[in-house]
């Protein structure tokens, strides 16, 4: 059974239709990528995927169950790292925070932070406010603080679209390597092509302005690249040229 | 040496005024009774400084900051309690809307009047009007920090399952304690400011009334050097507010370079 199933997921926004009835699904593992212009409504899908948003039309099931509210299965990491983390609190704070809203016994807390840290690499820096670290830095510990949730689907919105180029490619390594590691389930929106190719097992690809006739899911397209990846190799790859040309071109580009 | 003379230059200008008035009031004002020189001030600040009655500076000074403070934490304890109440619950602000935008704009020394009816001369009528000062700008800003509470924190607590009750806790009211400390400056300097000034008017106790008391009694010099040490006061006071405002700023997470910004 899949982990998420979207099923004629529809959105309205202000009397706009943001998506057009969407159904797709999401299997455990699995690593997909939603790619599409600013305005397409990638952000709604996965604000709705997590229960930030309720649909008009249709539903999102969540292992056969209705999602009607956020959950701690759902970790959503936020594109505004900066605004997303609780200044007041040290880097483990932050991470913390995870643990004491799922209530987890006190006694496993610190071996758990400690742990959490240990997979993004930032052990070092535990006992800063993250006003005293950079941006990447900074989206690493919101990273954490998600992981700590030990939840079953990763939501990620442009984690990485804030950040300067060294920093995303660096980031972009780190992530595939937690997911492979931990077999995580993610959903990850980019308007980036390169990164969501790079990245995902599937892209899916959304179009502005849908209709009846012209539905949101553009195209979906499944990257048969093996992973381990890297950059060099993956960028020279003739799939990942052959990909990036069909997205281009149902971009609307073409 | 060029070290020390940038130290000295923010004295020029005081000194200046200073020595000007000494000698119009020495020279040209010479037969005034309503007027004393700078140094006469200065003197009769000396002998308040050592006098240990009841008119003694520091008995006087205490009456009225123990005044302003008392009456700043009644006041701005229920204006803080009430806020708090009206930025977390919308209904509760759209029903009391009428009452706060018609009872704000009270002036809280035209209270003087009825509070002295009802408490009669002394501590607990200053108390009252302080109280009543102070209430209105901590409801209004606690009010306003509890809304603007940045909204994807709020998201932030939604997805990691937060209940009401944490995220009041854990996430709105630490988001809102910079902007509670500058609501308490502005306070703290409004207690002050109405606690001499209904000294002054009703209250025979305290700075503004031994102020007044100088002045009724022709001796200038005495007023003037309260008057002197009211502003040395004010400054103290703003100064030890405006630390414990950057302090807050820092301690919650902004970042030590934008410091200034809250300064203003």
């Amino acid at each position: 059974m899949a982990l998420l199933s979207f099923e004629g997921l529809g959105i309205h926004l202000g009397g706009r239709e943001i998506l057009s009835p969407t159904s797709f699904e999401v299997a455990r593992g699995e690593f997909v990528c939603i790619i599409g212009p600013s305005g397409c409504g990638k952000t709604t899908l996965l604000r709705a995927a997590a229960g930030l948003v309720q649909p008009s039309a249709g539903a999102i099931f969540r292992q056969g169950n209705k999602v009607l509210r956020p959950s701690r299965e759902v970790a959503f990491v936020f594109q505004d790292y900066t605004r997303a983390l609780l200044p007041w609190r040290t880097v483990q704070g932050n991470v913390m925070l995870a643990l004491e809203a799922a209530q987890v016994p006190v006694a496993q807390r610190a071996a758990r932070v400690q742990q959490v840290l240990k997979t993004v690499n930032l052990q070092a820096h535990q006992h800063k406010f993250p006003a005293q670290l950079s941006g990447g830095m900074q989206q690493r510990v919101q990273i954490a603080r998600c992981l700590a949730q030990s939840p079953d689907v990763l939501m990620m919105d442009e984690p990485f679209g804030a950040l300067d180029a060294m920093t995303r490619e660096a980031l972009q390594d780190e992530l595939a390597r937690l997911v492979r590691e931990q077999g995580l389930t993610v959903l990850f929106v980019t308007h980036d092509l390169e990164e969501a190719i790079y990245l995902g097992d599937r892209v899916i690809a959304l179009r502005t302005n849908p209709t009846p006739q012209r539905p949101s899911v553009a195209a979906m397209i499944d990257v048969p690249i093996a992973h381990p990846r890297d950059h060099l190799g993956v960028k020279e790859h003739p799939e990942f040229l052959r990909l990036r040309r069909e997205l281009y071109h149902y971009l609307g580009h073409g | 040496m060029a070290d020390m003379l940038s130290r000295l230059r923010p004295w020029v200008f005081p000194v200046l005024v200073l020595s000007l008035l000494e000698w119009y009031v020495r020279s040209v004002a010479d037969s005034s009774d309503a007027l004393a020189t700078p140094l006469q001030a200065a003197r009769a600040w000396w002998d308040l400084l050592w006098l240990s009655s009841d008119e003694g500076l520091w008995r006087v000074t205490g009456f009225t900051l123990g005044t302003a403070a008392l009456g700043l934490g009644m006041g701005a304890g229920c204006g803080l309690l009430l806020g708090l109440l009206l930025g977390l619950s919308p209904r509760a602000a759209r029903m009391s809307f009428l009452t706060v935008e018609v009872l704000r704009p009270i002036p809280s020394v035209a209270l003087i009047p009825l509070a002295m009816l009802v408490f009669g001369f002394g501590v607990r009528m200053e108390l009252s009007v302080v109280a009543f000062a102070t209430f209105w700008p901590m409801l209004i800003l606690t009010q306003a920090a509890a809304r603007q509470v940045e909204p994807r924190l709020l998201e932030v607590s939604a997805a990691l399952g937060l209940t009401a009750w944490q995220r009041t806790w854990w996430i709105v009211l630490p988001a809102m304690v910079p902007r509670l400390f500058v609501a308490l400056r502005l306070g703290v300097a409004v207690a002050l400011v109405v606690a001499v000034t209904v000294e002054i008017a009703a209250n025979p106790n305290g700075m503004g009334y031994a102020m007044m008391i100088a002045q009724q009694s022709m001796e200038p010099a005495r007023m003037l050097a309260w008057l002197f040490w009211i502003g040395v006061v004010g400054m103290v006071i703003n100064v030890v507010t405006l630390r414990a405002q950057q302090w807050a700023h820092v301690r919650m997470g902004g970042s030590v370079t934008d410091t200034h910004r809250v300064s203003a």
